[in-house]
């Protein structure tokens, strides 16, 4: 808490700010003529001063760079005066040998100024007036050094002489550049030849300055403004252009390269100097922002921001923040114990009044502390270990203690957190729990189901942070809602008579309000945007650019596309979304790909996991990252065949394997299950369901939606083996399974396995009522997809009860067709195929000759279709249909044809093994 | 067991070796013990030894005459093996002289300065120490000049490195004594090198027992049982003293007592024994014995200041007002800058409840000394009082990450936040300080109260840990009457009716009276009756008549109720008596 009391404001003066202090006195020299001595253009003697200009901005920032860096910027500004400019430097340095020569030389500062109410200025002198920006900084430093102490002039002086002494040795470096620095060259080279065609007279001059820096040029007035103000120029254009032309699975490297090079840039610099406290809180939350976005993965090394935080707390122990990132540090390398201590250190510390933004200071009570925000947090915390029990307890506390202390915007919180963990989580029964805590609740709540309460929470949260206008949680809350209606029938919540009227019907219409309520968010995020973005960094990072090998290469100031581009980069800046709210809004196009891959459209669910990896893939979250990428896998899968889904896997495993929880594993399992089921490789399916149910954890209620993955497919596997009642088994009890942990769409789906089990056992009489059962969920929940292959499933027991009930599986196969061909995978277009072929040649009333054509057409393309999926059984179904309707027409040659195809799959069929070599 | 006479010589040897070298504190301490070694009786006359205590200096100057005159006699005890370093005082006589007149005057850098061109071990050790320290002194200057606004304190020891390089290229060569191995493990340790800081210290103490100074740096790196065992020490009296620190610092008390006991056999005088055997006797809460001990501490040695601050702690546990203000007040007038003195104080202002004065002076004890961990606990204690609890909070965390097993300071850090309403959060504190102590039964009390808050109302947990109170011994009562109540609560009435008899069998033992005391009687009167063990329930009215008020009446009725059932009317309902 301490540090909070105290002042915010120092300006202290450092080796850096001394080193600027002498170009300025270079620049504007006391009583001098229209042009400095070493200058020999005006435009020279400008570049210098826009220069010093970025350079006074950046003091501001948290790092200060070292005498070497200074040097090797001078070197890029100072051209062909470059060696004058540096020699001053540094014999300016030495000369000063005692305390007292620091002394004199903040006297002579000062007469650099003009004087603050002369009028009369002649015009070819050069004077700083006293109140531009470099005025102010010179008047700062001189002031920040007369207040210093003796003791403190002799801290200055010696630190000067650390200053000094590093670059010397440096110095003794930078002649033989070594390995890494030869690799920049090379990065630079490549930019100098687009560079040359500019501007060739100053080729050669570059090539002997090279060492490692990107040419740096700014000659127009105009494009210097949008420098100083700081855009991060190299970077945005970056990510543009990636983000714009890569295909997916190129793209967010280079991002990624960025940021931890930047990061890693900015741990290696040892000379660290403390800045103020708001500076550093706004660096803190920029490295929290970079925790959370790269999470564990291998690009982002936890032990290195570890020891840096370790450094910073040496350095400036009352700055607690430190423990929170360590706690976020941790929390993403999955360290419990050591995640739970810092963050219990840092509100024990702290309070919870340092650096939360959530309320401004003046409006929560400072006396208690905010420890709710604590238990917020620690209620989080086991969520993500694992825990929910715990968490539903810290979380319910967090409830009452916020009550306590009417503080609303933690309330709304919790109870956000609390839906979210309440409908993640599988928890069986909350009475026990929730019951007792939640006053507002309580007197409805005792009778409710999980879900309902989830409902209620959710609604009392959402009309909280509207009141208080907190537009992230509103953001979030109107997601977590479009969940909740995408997966829940409503109901009415208060009547429950048996006789109460109710819709048993997801709403997709709700679902895409709440949608796009939660996309509002970016029209209005400004009001609420944090105050801790520092000018300064944003000027450092500019001059950081300055060394970026893969900067843009620098655009000829007479183009005309240079206008509009920085215009637009200029306003992409101005607006620079935080990081937040571009991912809440990322998770709201994966929330939109996720509802319609439920309600069937493959091309909607596609594009918008396509606009998400796109325009948010950079500024997300890795484990959001990753689902997109899974969901593209998917589809690639379902649409394209196999091939080119273990292609995409493949990089896609190379980026995301080392996230934790990695989902990659899970989808590969699932990919090469489906691809060994349909090869007929019963054993190796066998294989590949128990180690996916092994990926579950033991606990119950938890990873449920991997459980019914594992033992769906167990059924499957079954199946294919043809152990019907096994099959069933399992079946019957995945689905007690869903319907205790109020699993409704896989209720469905595996209802619809329970049809098919019956089909394919041959009891047909048995299998409709499931499949009927299936399609009125499927109708209720407006699965749509999934209601046309029920319905195909539904038509193939028609059939399978004889040849008289042709017309009518005909008729639904015909009613789900537009779905089918439309939205569905191979797999369910060949099997509609197929079974269109098989209805004509099974009905008496239609005979082959006739319209043979359809019946071949529809066959030749199910097995392209199986083809591309490796699927023998069916495949081999195919060419014998084939067969027989080209037997029958008299066709021999192509009749031998598919004979000799059908062979082939048969042959496949039986002989998985050799398939499974090239597999892995 | 040594004999008192090879103790004796031996550490007058030392102490004058170790003062030669500057090493006050430790020479200090030896000083001490000397002087707590039973004198023969046949050796003096009766007026020496009535100056055996509190007057030093006669002594003193009479033992040191006679340890030059006599030469060390090595009696043959396994245990003092180790042989008293020749000394080289010739070679380097004047210069070394002056070097540590210059010491002796705080110029520690001109010292070191002096001693530069010179080889002998001594006065390398002199040279490197007083670097040391001149590091050290200009650090805790820096530590004040360079004070930041967010708490900045990187000032370090610039000696350090020059140090360590130079003494491990000592140690490589062999050039370097028992004393240069101290300093090296101070230095390692200084620099986070604790494994080779700890296997120079143990080398130092093993070729030269007598530095206190070593023992103790040495004592403050073994922060466990594991490391300790580990440890390869030559047997010698002096182990006995570093062991019996140890154990106390790893919580093991009985063992310390034992070795402090020990020890005490030969160093019977010995002030130091006696406050540490006092130390170990306050964790283990003997207040009574504990306060006689210091106040005949105090009378052999009145001026005393170091660990009189536990004193003040035992005076305030027993609310003893006068005696505590006696004590400020002299320790004031002693030395009032001393952290300890500034802790008395406070302690006195908290027990006269002016909690905002108390806290002033707690926090002049940490600007004295940042690392003092009992005042950073008791000044948690008084933003306790103050209802101050996030203040409370951070000044327990800090006591807390200077020592993570101050069960104290954990302990409240759970009740500071079970004061806020958040007993959930309180009970992983509650946890860490039971991990800590796990045989205080008023640990487990403070845990189950969390569990019984009507928010958590997890009754199953408080009664387990009611149990654990129990079996802890608990002093105050409250376990078992909380425990029979709560079975009574959930129902189960034979437990409650079991564990009711057990406490009035307690406040029968220790004579206590009151409300508990007719609860547990009508409960078990009741409770009998209604099992139709009239003898028992007779038992427990008639004891209930004694008392006078509604619980007498209750008894009547609840007799005639017995007589009714016993005579005549077996079958009648019970429910129709007034219960």
């Amino acid at each position: 808490m301490a540090g909070l009391t105290r002042t915010a404001g120092a300006f202290a003066v450092t080796p850096h700010k001394i080193s600027v202090c002498i170009l300025l006195q270079i620049y504007a020299p006391s009583a001098q003529m229209s042009l400095p001595f070493p200058f020999s253009s005006v435009a020279q003697h400008n570049r210098l001063g826009l220069y010093l200009l970025s350079l006074t901005k950046s003091c501001d920032d948290i790092y200060e760079p070292k005498l070497e860096k200074l040097i090797n910027q001078l070197r890029e500004v100072g051209e062909e005066m470059d060696a004058w400019l540096t020699d001053h430097l540094t014999n300016r340095f030495s000369s000063l040998a005692s305390p007292d020569d620091l002394l004199n030389f903040f006297n002579d500062m000062r007469g650099i100024l003009g004087s603050l109410d002369s009028g009369v200025v002649q015009d070819d002198q050069i004077i700083l007036d006293p109140n531009s920006n470099l005025g102010m900084f010179v008047r700062r430093c001189i002031l920040a050094f007369n207040l210093l102490s003796f003791e403190g002039v002799c801290h200055l002086f010696s630190s000067i002489e650390d200053y000094c002494k590093e670059a010397h040795s440096s110095f003794a470096q930078f002649g033989a550049p070594n390995n890494n620095l030869e690799s920049l060259i090379q990065y630079d080279q490549m930019d100098m030849e687009n560079y040359a065609m500019d501007k060739p007279t100053e080729e050669i001059e570059f090539q002997k300055t090279a060492s490692g820096i990107v040419p740096f040029h700014l000659h127009t007035p105009d494009s210097l403004m949008k420098a100083t103000e700081g855009i991060p120029y190299g970077l945005l254009h970056n990510r543009k252009e990636t983000s714009r032309t890569s295909k997916k699975d190129t793209e967010a490297t280079p991002v990624a390269r960025a940021s931890s090079s930047t990061l890693e840039e900015s741990l290696v610099d040892e000379s660290l100097f403390l800045r103020t406290n708001l500076q550093i809180q706004g660096f803190l939350m920029e490295q929290a922002d970079a925790i959370e976005i790269h999470g564990s993965s291998s690009s982002f090394s936890s032990s290195s921001i570890e020891s840096f935080l370790d450094q910073l707390q040496k350095l400036a122990p009352e700055l607690h923040r430190v423990h929170f990132l360590r706690y976020l540090n941790k929390l993403h390398s999955d360290d419990y114990f050591a995640a739970l201590d810092n963050l219990l250190r840092y509100f024990d510390y702290s309070a919870g009044t340092e650096g939360f933004d959530l309320v401004p200071p003046s409006t929560g009570c400072s006396m208690y502390g905010r420890y709710e925000i604590g238990l917020l947090c620690l209620g989080m915390m086991h969520f993500r270990f694992g825990h929910p029990n715990l968490a539903l307890e810290v979380l319910t506390e967090a409830v009452r203690v916020s009550q306590q202390l009417s503080n609303d915007t933690c309330l709304a919180y919790t109870l956000a957190a609390m839906s979210n963990l309440l409908s993640e989580m599988g928890i069986a029964s909350t009475s026990g729990v929730l019951g007792s805590s939640y006053s507002p609740v309580t007197s409805t709540a005792s009778s409710l189901s999980v879900q309902q309460r989830v409902y209620i929470l959710l609604k009392e949260s959402l009309r909280r942070a509207d009141s208080l206008k907190l537009r992230r949680l509103v953001a979030s809350n109107h997601l977590a809602m479009a969940k909740f209606e995408l997966m829940h029938v409503q109901r009415p919540l208060l009547s429950f008579g048996p006789k109460a009227s109710m819709r048993h019907k997801t709403c997709p219409v709700s679902v895409c309000k709440e949608i796009r309520l939660g996309a509002h968010l970016i029209s209005d995020f400004s009001s609420e945007s944090s105050t801790m973005t520092i000018d300064g960094s944003l000027s450092s990072a500019w001059l950081k650019d300055l060394q970026k090998p893969w900067g843009p290469p620098v655009i000829s100031p007479d183009s005309g596309s240079r206008k509009s581009s920085t215009f637009f980069q200029l306003c992409d800046h101005l607006v620079s979304i935080p990081g937040s709210v571009s991912q809440l809004i990322g998770a709201s196009y994966l929330l939109r790909a996720t509802s319609w891959e439920l309600y069937g459209s493959a091309p909607m669910a596609r594009m918008n996991t396509l606009v998400y990896a796109t325009l948010f893939g950079d500024s997300s979250s890795s484990s959001d990252a990753e689902l997109a990428y899974l969901k593209l896998i998917q589809h690639l899968a379902l649409y394209k065949g196999y091939k080119d889904a273990f292609a995409a896997l493949k990089v896609a495993e190379e980026k995301f394997l080392t996230v934790s929880k990695s989902k990659v594993l899970l989808l590969k399992l699932q990919l090469l299950h489906e691809r060994a089921l349909h090869c007929g490789n019963l054993k190796l399916a066998q294989r590949i369901c128990n180690e996916l149910g092994g990926l579950a954890s033991t606990a119950m209620g938890v990873d449920m939606e991997l459980k019914v993955e594992a033992s769906l497919r167990e059924a499957r596997t079954l199946l294919a083996a043809k152990q019907y009642s096994q099959a069933a088994n399992v079946a019957h009890s995945l689905f007690c399974t869903c319907h205790k942990f109020n699993l409704q769409i896989e209720k469905a789906s595996v209802l619809l396995l329970l049809a098919e089990i019956h089909k394919k056992s041959g009891n047909a009489v048995l299998g409709l009522p499931y499949a009927l059962a299936s399609i009125s969920f499927c109708q209720s929940f407006n699965l749509d997809l999934l209601k046309a292959s029920a319905t195909l499933t539904l038509a193939e027991l028609w059939l399978g009860l004889g040849s008289n009930h042709t017309k009518r599986a005909l008729d639904l196969l015909h009613g789900a067709f537009p779905m089918i061909l439309g939205h569905g995978g191979l797999e369910l277009r060949a099997r509609a195929y197929i079974f269109e072929a098989n209805c004509y040649l099974s009905d008496p009333s239609s005979s082959v000759s006739t319209d043979s054509d359809t019946v071949l057409d529809s066959l030749r393309q199910a097995s392209d279709e199986l083809q591309a999926l490796e699927y023998h059984e069916l495949a081999a179904e195919a060419s014998y249909l084939m067969a027989m309707v080209y037997d029958k027409l008299g066709r021999l040659d192509e009749r031998e044809e598919a004979a000799s195809l059908f062979k082939k799959h048969i042959i496949a069929l039986e002989n998985p093994q050799d398939v499974e070599q090239n597999m892995a | 067991m040594v004999s008192k006479e090879c103790c004796r010589n031996e550490i007058r040897a030392a102490i004058r070796q170790l003062s030669d070298r500057c090493l006050y504190s430790a020479a200090k301490w030896a000083g001490e013990q000397v002087v707590g070694i039973e004198q023969d009786p046949s050796n003096f006359t009766p007026a020496n030894t009535r100056f055996q205590r509190g007057s030093s200096s006669i002594r003193r100057r009479f033992s040191t005459n006679e340890s030059i005159s006599t030469p060390l006699p090595s009696v043959g005890f396994s245990q003092a093996a180790t042989p008293l370093p020749e000394e080289d005082e010739a070679i380097d006589g004047d210069i070394y002289l002056l070097a540590k007149s210059y010491f002796d005057c705080r110029e520690y850098r001109r010292a070191s300065h002096m001693l530069r061109d010179q080889v002998s071990k001594k006065s390398l050790f002199l040279r490197y120490y007083a670097l040391y320290l001149a590091g050290e002194k200009r650090k805790e200057e820096e530590m004040i000049e360079l004070e930041g606004p967010l708490g900045k304190s990187d000032a370090i020891n610039r000696e350090l490195v020059s140090l360590e390089r130079d003494l491990s290229a000592l140690r490589r060569t062999g050039a370097i004594d028992s004393f240069g191995l101290y300093l090296y493990g101070v230095v390692l340790k200084e620099k986070g090198n604790e494994s080779l800081a700890r296997a120079s210290l143990v080398e130092s103490v093993n070729s030269y027992p007598w530095n206190w100074s070593a023992w103790s740096e040495l004592q403050s790196l073994c922060t466990s049982i594991e490391i300790l065992n580990s440890l390869n020490l030559n047997n010698h009296w002096m182990k006995d003293f570093f062991l019996g620190n140890a154990y106390q610092e790893l919580r093991m008390h009985t063992e310390s007592l034992a070795k402090y006991e020990y020890l005490q056999g030969i160093f019977s005088f010995s002030n130091y024994i006696q406050a540490q055997t006092a130390k170990a006797q306050y964790s283990l809460r003997e207040f009574d014995q504990v306060e006689i001990m210091f106040e005949e501490l105090l009378r052999n040695d009145p001026y005393r200041v170091e660990d009189m601050d536990l004193y003040s702690n035992v005076l305030y546990a027993k609310e003893a007002c006068a005696a505590l203000s006696y004590l400020a007040h002299k320790v004031f007038l002693t030395d009032k800058y001393r952290p300890e003195s500034c802790c008395i104080i406070g302690n006195y202002y908290s027990l006269k409840g002016q909690h905002e004065k108390a806290v002033m002076y707690f926090r002049r004890a940490l600007k004295l000394n940042k690392k003092y961990l009992s005042a950073w606990t008791l000044m948690g204690h008084e933003y306790v009082e103050m209802k101050n609890t996030p203040a409370a909070i951070d000044a327990y965390r800090r006591a807390v990450d200077i020592n993570p097993t101050d069960y104290r300071a954990w302990y409240g850090l759970g009740q500071a936040y079970e004061m806020m309403g958040m007993p959930f959060y309180a009970l992983h504190y509650f946890r860490k300080s039971i991990f800590f102590l796990p045989n205080d039964s008023r640990l487990w009390i403070a845990m189950a109260k969390c569990y019984q808050t009507e928010q958590l109302y997890m009754l199953e947990e408080a009664i387990k840990c009611y149990k654990r109170a129990v079996n802890c011994t608990d002093t105050e009562g409250i376990a078992l009457n909380q425990l029979a109540k709560l079975h009574q609560k959930l129902g189960r009435n034979e437990e409650a009716a079991y564990y009711f008899e057990k406490d009035l069998e307690r406040m029968d033992a220790e004579g206590l009276e009151g409300p508990n005391m007719f609860e547990a009687l009508v409960f078990l009167a009741t409770h009998f009756k209604n099992h139709k063990k009239f003898e028992e329930a007779e038992v427990y009215c008639t004891r209930l008549l004694d008392y006078s008020g509604p619980e007498k009446e209750k008894a009547k009725s609840l007799l005639r109720g017995i007589r009714m059932a016993q005579t005549g009317f077996p079958s009648m309902d019970l429910e129709h008596f007034p219960i």
